[in-house]
């Protein structure tokens, strides 16, 4: 971009720094002001979760699936569940593959308001951050009557759920529903066609299809690229084929398509989407026993899966390996946020430093999923 | 490893290879019970009695695989047969193509670019350790964006001397998936531009995923903790 070329400076954003999303650090080369290369280190939060998996049974995985991506729990006990009982051909009841629609998709608008309004704030936008906070925390206050935690669940287990939902529970969600539906014009308003906000976000850091494809990025990161791709329509899993809903891509509408602008409001379209599968979902959900079949003691025969779930973060992927013994032979988890960050140095080239700040917040990482 | 320890081992090993694989899955000592079954795995080759039960998983594994997948892994197999020869090690291409690793680069080259098939997407690379003294393996998951489909590729390496052609050119996320498998196994990815740690410190040592990995005593001075026995 520059036609003067100066002397290369070398600054590093990060291990701690806000607009990190938690520990991580950047090493970037700039001319001037423009970046002329990006190079992301990890690893910070490293705890061994593949080694830990090969000496625990396999319900003793599930509380440390939580803590990998913390602020999607939910989705990540049920990806993993979803793996064992595929290799354990359990089948679960009806109700309980309702429930866990229902708080995954739950989840699903939990993680985007905090991806949408930490983003926000990345970008400068202090009150957003607000606005979508005080209504995450009405999720995680339905999420405190569910099953008493507020972030790390271990709700959804290999064979059913821990609790059954509590008296009056499908009332609280749809009162929340009720209460949570028009405020994403609130939203809109307040954020997604700020002057401000579209000056800072359109037509930068625009990633092309080829490049999301072949960088393995997925979820609303690649539909904001145009890529109509979700596993939960796409290589269904559980019971969504059941459920109408659609798949919002990114369309270029106030930029180029795969700008950061189109990643954001990707996130935007889908929350509607999920509170529209839980409305389905709890009008029909039927009665039943929720440990009906839970397992006495999980020991999946020899074999091994890979089994992909669509988390808020896009393609979560387990790896299993079983030996026939009651603790995981070989576990290895694919994390989204992981092939959405090693892409940034490719799509930040070129860009100003703040720039590079808006282009991080857009693709949504979570660093304890990316260094398990 | 103790004379008694060894003692014990051999009599769990004796009881399993007759069928009572509980003997060993009920060892309560985590590095015994791994010792335990690094040792069933050599009685079982030595022996050749149990030939298809040798490696601890799959080779017996039966998942059910649908007719169409069947048919798309057989594709796979004789179109790469009939373009690079030799490059297939196993004959059964039900549930996964085992290949060599000669000319790996190339087959993903043809695999990514052939329109029948169009792999363009590498979803994951998981490094694999078939236990003390056996081979490493790398697996690969691949899936096609245009047709929707999925294979799984596997290539065997030496555990002594881990090398693997590398296909961070290919696919670009092969570039951090290859050196998180680095990180954890040791095996080298030949052709990568950047064969470093990721996820450990540069500096750490050891390969932390293969099962005969032993913590190091020290790091910079400070103890590293060693795993609590007996916390299952």
């Amino acid at each position: 971009m520059g036609i003067v070329h100066g002397d290369l400076m070398t600054l590093n954003i990060g291990p701690q720094h806000p607009s990190t999303h938690g520990v991580l650090r950047l090493k970037v080369k700039t001319d001037g002001e423009i970046i002329s290369e990006v190079e992301p280190y990890i690893g910070y939060l490293h705890r061994c979760f593949e080694k830990h998996c090969e000496n625990v049974t396999y319900d003793q995985v599930i509380p440390y699936t939580d803590r990998c991506d913390y602020i999607a729990s939910m989705n990540n006990n049920f990806g993993y569940a979803v793996a064992v009982e595929e290799l354990m051909k359990i089948k679960v009841p009806e109700r309980v593959e309702y429930i866990r629609v229902i708080v995954a998709e739950l989840n699903r608008i939990a993680s985007h308001l905090l991806a949408l309004g930490t983003f926000g704030l990345d970008v400068g936008a202090f009150t957003p951050f607000l606005y979508m906070f005080r209504d995450r925390e009405r999720i995680l206050d339905i999420f405190e009557v569910l099953c008493g935690a507020r972030l790390l669940y271990n709700y959804i287990w290999v064979g059913g759920v821990s609790h059954d939902f509590p008296k009056e529970f499908v009332k609280i969600v749809y009162s929340f529903l009720d209460y949570f539906e028009p405020k994403i014009k609130e939203y809109n308003e307040i954020l997604t066609y700020n002057k401000i906000f579209i000056e800072r976000t359109a037509d930068v850091g625009v990633m092309p299809p080829e490049v999301a494809i072949s960088y393995g990025v997925s979820g609303p990161n690649l539909r904001g690229s145009g890529v109509q791709w979700d596993i939960r329509k796409n290589e269904t899993y559980s019971i969504y084929e059941k459920f109408d809903f659609d798949i919002p891509v990114g369309s270029g509408i106030m930029g180029t398509v795969g700008d950061c602008w189109d990643r954001y409001y990707v996130r935007m379209q889908e929350m509607p989407q999920s509170a529209k599968i839980i409305r389905q979902a709890l009008k029909a959900i039927p009665e039943g026993n929720v440990h009906q079949a839970l397992p006495k003691k999980i020991r999946p025969p020899k074999g091994f899966i890979y089994k992909r779930t669509e988390s808020p973060r896009g393609d979560l992927a387990y790896y299993i390996v079983s030996d026939g013994s009651p603790i995981p032979f070989r576990l290895k988890m694919r994390s989204p946020a992981f092939t959405a960050l090693s892409v940034l140095g490719e799509i930040s080239q070129g860009w100003m430093m703040s720039d590079v700040i808006a282009i991080l917040g857009s693709l949504d990482i979570v660093l304890g999923e990316i260094d398990r | 490893m103790s004379e008694d320890q060894d003692k014990y081992i051999a009599e769990v090993v004796e009881k399993a290879l007759r069928g009572d694989m509980d003997a060993i899955n009920n060892i309560e000592d985590r590095v015994t019970r791994s010792k335990a079954k690094a040792a069933l795995i050599k009685a079982k080759r030595l022996s050749k009695t149990a030939a298809a039960e040798a490696a601890p998983a799959e080779e017996t594994a039966q998942t059910d695989t649908t007719p169409t997948e069947k048919s798309l892994n057989q594709k796979v197999a004789e179109s790469l047969e009939k373009k690079f020869s030799g490059s297939i090690d196993s004959e059964d291409v039900n549930e996964h193509i085992q290949l060599n690793g000669k000319n790996w680069f190339e087959i993903a080259q043809y695999l990514k670019d052939n329109p029948d098939l169009l792999f363009d997407s590498l979803q994951c690379i998981t490094g694999f350790d078939f236990g003390e003294g056996e081979a490493l393996e790398v697996r690969y998951n691949l899936h096609s964006m245009t047709h929707y489909h999925a294979i799984e590729i596997r290539i065997k390496t030496d555990r002594n001397d881990p090398k693997v052609p590398s296909v961070e050119q290919v696919w670009r996320i092969g570039d951090w998936f290859e050196r998180e498998t680095y990180d954890m196994y040791g095996i080298v990815f030949e052709g990568h531009h950047n064969m470093t740690r990721i996820l450990c410190p540069e500096d750490w040592e050891g390969w932390p995923l293969r099962k005969d990995y032993e913590t190091q005593e020290t790091y910079h001075g400070i103890i590293v903790p060693k795993v609590k026995e007996g916390w299952e």
